[in-house]
């Protein structure tokens, strides 16, 4: 009896014995760990970087960069603009190939040629700027990288290819009419298109550049839940993101980058806002707007009556006074810009009437408006304000050229100076006048778009979005930037959709709401709620109730 | 909402085209009082449209993805040349036509592979194929042909047969073919993508090169196609002056068809339609007894007014349905 005991209990010891090794060979599909390592729970990266480092022309754009990702986890990257997020995720999903360093991908060193590789390993992108063909249905923009379903005799079978890209966008309950044109969507249905074909591909690692710039608060929830979802089902994914609020809530670890290096990682459970803020930009950062609200104002420099445009805005009124900041709050869409260009001059106005200092002012074009003392500085800076290839020194020097010109030309010395002058007083950041704008950072590059036209001592500066995608170092510096131009007697119209921005930036705050004015804000009613409220054209009904 | 691959654009210009080239038959029609039937025009139109649109279809592809090819004539004009080289030196017409088959596509090919490895736009490739294939032909024939003056003489009417007899079948076949591809195929899709975006698709893991190279792969068939019938219809090939400013009239007829000419946009159909379209037009320039002199510049000036008038009522139909 003892005898067979003992020999049971040895022969099941060598059974197990036996299972565990040879497990120990064995890949577990869901996680890509070895079998013995899952018995274990010993955590394999599923990605790890070694010494990863990339160069842009004698720029290092990533210096040896130690990095891992588990399956299922979330891990946050951060870090200001220009600080190697783009780089990175370039590298990762083969777009760039590393100048030195090891990528093991599942515990294998790998090397991405193209973007193709990178997904054929299992790492899916969301890229910041969408990736997309405008002519091409949703259905076609969503499966084109895969095969299409085919009729016996080779043909596309049109119907099942939507019916498949319907039925992987309900899987995240979306429900997007995919015979639309690409180009004919919202840019929060595009974004969410992009996010549902990633999330469809089936990756073992999902990487997301700030995937939720044009959502809304309820998408966003969702995109999160979904993201929670993969995880549990051992999906890794790398969250890229300026909004840190987003990064608390969702990540599990995050990683800083700065200039370039990986300065910190930590759980996110021990990390706060401000110390995230602290190591991203390297010092404290003065959370403060640096505007004070002054009592006293100039004349009006800037009038609207009544002014309209069909399908744009209609019935607007508001006036602009010297050394004011007022802001135009709204949601995207409510027609600020458009009412920023056609005071601009490049739209002309259906009824209603402008007044420049005083004087009717119907803009035939923008050059009238920017000789009459008016600039504008648009919300797409890299379409719509800068030529990328060109130089610093040029881009601000065409701002003010025509000033300067004798005979036809340009002359060298005082362009020069001027040009020398401007980047001093604006602390635009570069190796000398002559590097391209493309390579300037987005704070720099807003900076240079300013000293472009500060030089002709504009009266009314019209500013759209300006701190967009900018980092939170420039950011302050284009605050402390506006604050100077309204304390100098100017008047500045400021569209931000930035609340906290537009709120402490501004003296008095219009809310757009379709295309009129709903809500004028002052002193204390100047709160992110009543914001939102006017925005969405509730204000006057939730004051009527309240009172 | 139920929509094809067609955008609203073009089915918009699809139709204005369709309507124009009826009513263009209709003035046909009113001006042959005097002798001619109207299905003599008819016949006739076969063999003159069908090298335009046959070309245009491959052109089609190609501006689909963003590039161009200028060389087109001088393509024909190498094809013409080979062809006129093997009808004097005794070979039958099967391998003659072959020939000069292959001699367009194969130039079509090379224009791909130079646009691909060499990393140049397309427009500066062709631009220079343009001139040097037409030297070359010219090179050619001077080798080959003992006391080439100038032309080639094709007396033989056998040689003639694609481009007199079958030119309206080849037309129709090959037309046909090229609207059902465009609807059921994944390719021209491909193309379109590429024309649309070069970065999305490399980011989508597909091989802009490869979509690049297949879309020269096609046109080249679709102008060899075009070739056969251009130099089996005239007598005499003269490589110095044979399909001069073809490519113009080809890209002329894509244009009008709706196509994007950057890329990213575009029909084949439309391409038929507008190639139709400059003919018919050509055609009542004619009949109306219009001065040659002023033909061209009258056909221009159509050209500009349809493409106008058609953009200005889809910018008021947009403005309209964005007011309601």
């Amino acid at each position: 009896m003892t005898r067979s005991f003992g020999h049971q209990l040895q022969r099941s010891i060598l059974f197990l014995a036996s299972a565990i090794f040879l497990c120990s060979f064995r890949k577990i599909p869901s996680t890509g760990l070895r079998g013995l390592r899952y018995f274990c729970a010993v955590p394999v990266p599923l990605l790890k970087l070694d010494a990863v480092e990339k160069s842009f022309a004698g720029v290092q754009a990533l210096k040896l960069i130690q990095l891992e990702i588990a399956a299922g986890e979330i891990l946050g990257l951060i870090g200001e603009n220009g600080a190697g997020k783009s780089t990175l995720i370039n590298i990762l999903s083969g777009v760039h190939a590393p100048d030195g360093g090891v990528i093991a991908w599942q515990q294998q060193s790998v090397k991405f040629n193209s973007p193709h590789d990178a997904l054929a390993a299992g790492i899916a992108t969301i890229h910041q700027e969408l990736a997309f063909f405008g002519h091409l249905s949703v259905a076609e923009n969503m499966l084109l990288g895969e095969p299409w379903p085919r009729r016996c005799w080779r043909g596309v079978n049109w119907n099942q290819l939507h019916a498949e890209a319907e039925r992987r966008l309900a899987h995240f309950e979306l429900s997007i009419p995919t015979r639309r044109f690409f180009n004919e969507l919202s840019s929060a249905q595009k974004q969410e298109v992009a996010i549902a074909r990633a999330l469809s591909r089936q990756a073992r690692l999902l990487i997301l550049d700030e995937p939720t710039a044009s959502l809304s608060e309820s998408e966003v929830e969702r995109l999160f839940a979904h993201l929670q979802r993969l995880r549990h089902a051992g999906v890794a994914i790398l969250y890229v993101s300026h909004r840190l609020d987003e990064i608390v809530k969702l990540t599990d670890r995050v990683a800083v980058l700065r200039d370039g290096e990986l300065v910190a990682t930590y759980p996110t459970a021990e990390a706060d806002v401000n110390r995230m803020v602290r190591d991203m930009v390297g010092r404290p950062l003065d959370q403060v707007y640096p505007h004070k609200r002054r009592g006293a104002f100039g004349s009006p420099l800037l009038e609207l009556k009544a002014a309209t445009r069909a399908g744009m805005f209609r019935d607007i009124s508001f006036s602009v006074r010297g050394g004011e900041i007022v802001g135009l709050a709204g949601l995207v869409g409510a027609g600020r810009s458009e009412l920023a260009r056609a005071v601009y001059g490049l739209y002309s106005l259906d009824s209603g009437e402008m007044r420049l200092n005083g004087k009717p002012w119907s803009p035939r074009n923008s050059h009238q408006s920017v000789t009459s003392g008016l600039v504008y500085i648009p919300e797409e800076r890299k379409r719509q304000g800068l030529v990328l290839d060109h130089s610093v020194g040029a881009s601000i020097s065409i701002g003010f050229s025509d000033l300067l010109t004798r005979w036809g030309l340009v002359p060298h010395a005082a362009e020069t100076r001027r040009v020398e002058r401007a980047l001093e007083s604006f602390a635009i950041r570069t190796t000398g006048p002559a590097q391209a704008v493309g390579t300037l950072s987005g704070g720099n590059q807003q900076k240079t778009i300013l000293a472009r036209w500060l030089d002709r001592y504009p009266q009314i500066i019209i500013l759209d979005e300006p701190t967009r995608g900018v980092d939170v170092g420039a950011k302050t510096e284009i605050h402390a930037l506006i604050d100077r131009l309204a304390g100098e007697g100017r008047a500045v119209l400021l569209i931000s959709s930035d609340l906290p921005e537009v709120l402490g930036m501004s003296d008095r705050l219009l809310v757009m709401h379709r295309g009129s004015i709903s809500t004028e804000l002052r002193g204390d009613d100047m709160t992110q709620e009543n914001v939102i409220l006017a925005a969405s054209g509730l204000y006057q009904e939730a004051k009527g109730t309240d009172r | 909402m139920k929509q094809g691959p067609y955008s609203r654009f073009l089915v918009q210009r699809l139709v204005f085209l369709f309507v124009g080239n009826l009513l263009l038959l209709l003035a046909i029609r009113l001006l042959l009082r005097a002798g001619g039937s109207f299905a003599d025009v008819l016949k006739r139109c076969g063999p003159d449209v069908a090298p335009v649109i046959l070309a245009g279809l491959g052109m089609t592809g190609i501006i689909f993805t963003g590039a161009i090819d200028l060389s087109i004539g001088s393509v024909i004009v190498v094809a013409g040349t080979v062809f006129g080289i093997l009808v004097q030196s005794g070979f039958g017409p099967p391998v003659c036509f072959g020939a000069s088959l292959i001699a367009s596509w194969s130039l079509s090919m090379l224009n791909g592979l130079l646009v691909r490895s060499l990393k140049i736009p397309a427009i500066i490739i062709t631009l220079a194929g343009l001139t040097f294939y037409r030297g070359a032909a010219l090179i050619l024939a001077e080798i080959s042909i003992p006391n080439f003056g100038g032309n080639i003489s094709i007396p033989d009417e056998a040689f003639h047969s694609p481009g007199k007899l079958y030119a309206g079948r080849i037309l129709f076949v090959a037309l046909a073919a090229a609207l059902l591809w465009e609807a059921f195929a994944k390719t021209p899709r491909r193309w379109l993508a590429l024309g649309s975006s070069e970065e999305a698709c490399r980011l989508l893991g597909l091989a802009p090169g490869r979509i690049l190279q297949s879309a020269f792969f096609a046109s080249g068939i679709f102008l060899g196609l075009a070739a056969l019938i251009f130099v089996t219809r005239v007598q005499y090939i003269e490589p110095a002056r044979l399909a001069l400013s073809f490519e113009l009239q080809v890209i002329g007829a894509v244009v009008l068809g709706g196509t994007n000419i950057f890329g990213g946009e575009g029909s084949f159909a439309g391409t038929a339609l507008g190639a139709f379209f400059l003919y018919f037009t050509s055609q009542v320039l004619t009949y109306a007894e219009v001065n040659p002199y002023f033909q061209e510049a009258v056909t221009g000036a159509i050209i500009i007014g349809v493409i106008g008038l058609d953009c200005a009522l889809h910018r008021r139909r947009k403005l309209l349905e964005e007011l309601a």
